[in-house]
């Protein structure tokens, strides 16, 4: 008994040292979305005061630009580091608890089309990416990541594929740096487009969800245009997740022949381990909605608390993304990136404005 | 040993207990539940 008592404290003691060492990235996060929210307010309340017509520009950009400017100025302290890091946590958990404002029928409906939109989305993509990096004489493996980083979702699908084609870390560090850089630029073009094409909330949803890579980044997208917006965009983008398991899958499968490799053994674990599963807790949370286990008030009070996840998100979103790492990026696969990302842009818009009769009015 | 290291060279690292989804499916399940029993009564926005 003392003997597993003496082995168990240091794993405990371990545990609390790892939370405490969140706190003040946490912090951090509160305070940069927090103010955010002040300054919404406080130019909503300063239009009012004075009877103008103000734009209303929604927290979330704030608190990206205010992120923005502390990480790449005085920069994040180590001291904040890991608590920073958990905004990817904060956002799946604020995408499962946004599952709360949807009802199944509006997910079969929407998500179908989505769905149907994404596997053409992926389809091309992966094809042209691939096309333009052997263009561009990028190593085949970075090739990969780049059109699974592109096509599917950002910096997950180019883990997930680092380990299952078992690429070097350099060419994964690369992908991630230019689909990073490339979401970056994104997050501030798609809403200027959609405003300028007048995009209904839904049809702009759509876009930013089935065209920007990294989820953070189509979320925050999507919220910078309207809150309908943003909740399109994720169900879109969530869509677009839950097919990362089967692309890994083909590439692991199209590699290991090519190397001749043991391969994948068991498919359906494969797929289940790649498996997003914040997608299940998404439709288990609508579920939930759908069959009225909530009131009203509780189900206003799970939509608030997904919003503050959103907050810590987009804090998180500006204080990880390092403008200086731009330019330190091989030219090449940042080029590629860049080109695949105007033409999937372009792609999608198109996709969307096809897709426009099959949406629900 | 050798099992532990792939290909090139790196060490494997060891796989955690649940990914950082199934840890936010479980928080987001956890507040939800919260709301439903009344414990959190008010979440302003």
């Amino acid at each position: 008994m003392a003997s597993s008592i003496a082995l168990e404290a240091p794993a405990t003691e371990n545990i609390f040292k790892q939370a405490a060492r969140l706190i003040p990235g946490l912090l951090l996060l509160a305070a940069v979305g927090y103010a955010g929210r002040i300054i919404e307010r406080s130019i909503a309340n300063y239009g009012k005061a004075h009877h103008l017509t103000l734009p209303n520009i929604e927290y979330v950009l704030w608190a990206i630009i205010i992120g923005l400017v502390i990480g790449n100025t005085v920069g994040v302290p180590r001291l904040f580091q890991a608590g920073v890091a958990t905004y990817e946590f904060w956002l799946k958990t604020g995408i499962v608890l946004l599952g709360s404002r949807f009802l199944l029928g509006d997910v079969a409906k929407l998500g179908g089309v989505a769905l149907a939109l994404v596997v053409v989305e992926i389809a091309v993509s992966l094809a042209f990416m691939t096309a333009l990096g052997n263009a561009f004489k990028l190593k085949p493996k970075l090739t990969t990541l780049l059109a699974v980083g592109s096509s599917i979702c950002g910096v997950s699908a180019i883990i997930a594929a680092q380990g299952a084609i078992d690429a070097d870390e350099e060419d994964a560090s690369y992908a991630i740096a230019a689909i990073l850089s490339l979401g970056a630029i994104s997050l501030f073009i798609f809403p200027l487009v959609g405003h300028w094409l007048h995009l209904s909330d839904l049809s702009y949803g759509l876009w930013a969800g089935l065209g920007i890579d990294n989820t953070a980044e189509a979320t925050a997208a999507g919220a910078l245009y309207s809150d309908a917006a943003g909740k399109v965009a994720v169900l879109a983008k969530t869509a677009r997740n839950a097919m990362i398991g089967f692309v890994v899958l083909g590439y692991a499968i199209h590699w290991a022949r090519k190397e001749h490799t043991e391969g994948v053994g068991n498919k359906a674990a494969f797929l289940w381990q790649k498996f997003p599963k914040f997608v299940l807790g998404f439709l288990v949370i609508s579920a939930l909605a759908t069959a009225h286990i909530f009131s009203k008030d509780q189900l206003t009070n799970v939509a608030n608390l997904s919003r503050w996840a959103f907050l810590l998100t987009f804090a998180g979103v500006g204080l990880r993304t390092n403008i200086r790492a731009l330019g330190k990026q091989g030219f090449r696969p940042f080029a590629v990136g860049a080109v695949g990302e105007v033409v999937i842009a372009f792609l999608t818009l198109g996709l969307v404005y096809g897709a426009n009769r099959f949406l629900p009015k | 040993m050798p099992e532990q290291l792939k290909r090139n060279g790196r060490p494997r690292q060891a796989t955690p207990l649940l990914s950082l989804d199934s840890w936010a499916v479980l928080l987001a399940l956890a507040l939800c539940l919260a709301i439903w029993i009344g414990w959190i009564k008010h979440v302003p926005w």
